[in-house]
């Protein structure tokens, strides 16, 4: 399977799921090629395209929290802090991504 | 050197994103409407032989009912294989648990081809095949 016609596709689909959600790949073109290329790489190994900064952790029900896009099930820490963990998605209105602070949770107010 | 087209099914039979299977010459395969633009591609998935149709279309990309492998229509180029199934923490009784580790032993092997694409053109309502 080649690695860029399948980051096409992860693009394809991706942007359905985060478009309603008010997010958008990150404008720094390098980072998304390598963090797409990072998911095929996850994906052609286990199966599934997982977030590229997150450990697995073989629990599933952790695990599937960690599936790329996993804005829904982070969506708080990343509202607040305008982008994802690994930086694939940013907030709609983001233009500059590495302005962005990474913050944890803590940090804005939650856990 | 010249293709034959075979007159495979009425353009209107199909709506945008969906999906019909024809059998033309002894060949099982499944005609695509993406977006108005035809496409046809083998019937039998790279993964499993699964019957196409009987998955999804979104753009240019078939995704198998079974397994979830995923092709391109357009080049019938193999994206992913299959998505893991899951049990969750169901036990299961010690012989079907048997069976599953050597079917699992056995699905470990199976890799995810691409499919076969086939030439298509629309002429006066009906989508015509390439041999």
């Amino acid at each position: 399977m080649k690695t860029e016609s399948r980051k096409e596709a992860l693009q394809y689909f991706f942007a359905k799921v985060v478009g309603p959600m008010n997010f958008k790949f990150t404008p720094d073109v390098e980072l998304k090629n390598f963090l797409l290329e990072q998911e095929v790489i996850l994906e052609a190994k286990h199966g599934i395209s997982f977030c590229p900064c997150q450990p697995i952790r073989h629990d599933r029900a952790r695990d599937m929290q960690i599936v790329c896009p996993c804005i829904p099930f982070h969506r708080e820490h990343f509202d607040a802090i305008k982008r994802c963990w690994c930086g694939l998605f940013v907030h709609i209105d983001v233009i500059d991504p590495n302005s962005l602070p990474q913050l944890p949770p803590k940090d804005v107010g939650l856990g | 050197m010249g293709n034959k087209f075979i007159r495979a099914i009425s353009a209107e039979e199909i709506a945008p994103g969906g999906m019909k299977t024809v059998e033309l010459a002894g060949r099982e395969i499944v005609i695509c409407n993406c977006s108005g633009t035809y496409y046809a591609i083998q019937r039998r998935c790279g993964h499993m032989n699964a019957p196409l149709e009987l998955g999804t279309l979104d753009g240019k990309y078939v995704t198998c009912g079974m397994h979830c492998a995923q092709f391109d229509i357009t080049t019938g180029q193999a994206l992913s294989g299959p998505v893991p199934t899951d049990l969750g923490n169901e036990r299961l009784p010690p012989r079907v648990a048997a069976m599953m580790h050597k079917v699992a032993m056995q699905m470990q092997h199976v890799r995810t081809e691409g499919i076969r694409t086939y030439e298509t053109k629309v002429e006066a309502g009906w989508v015509l095949v390439g041999q």
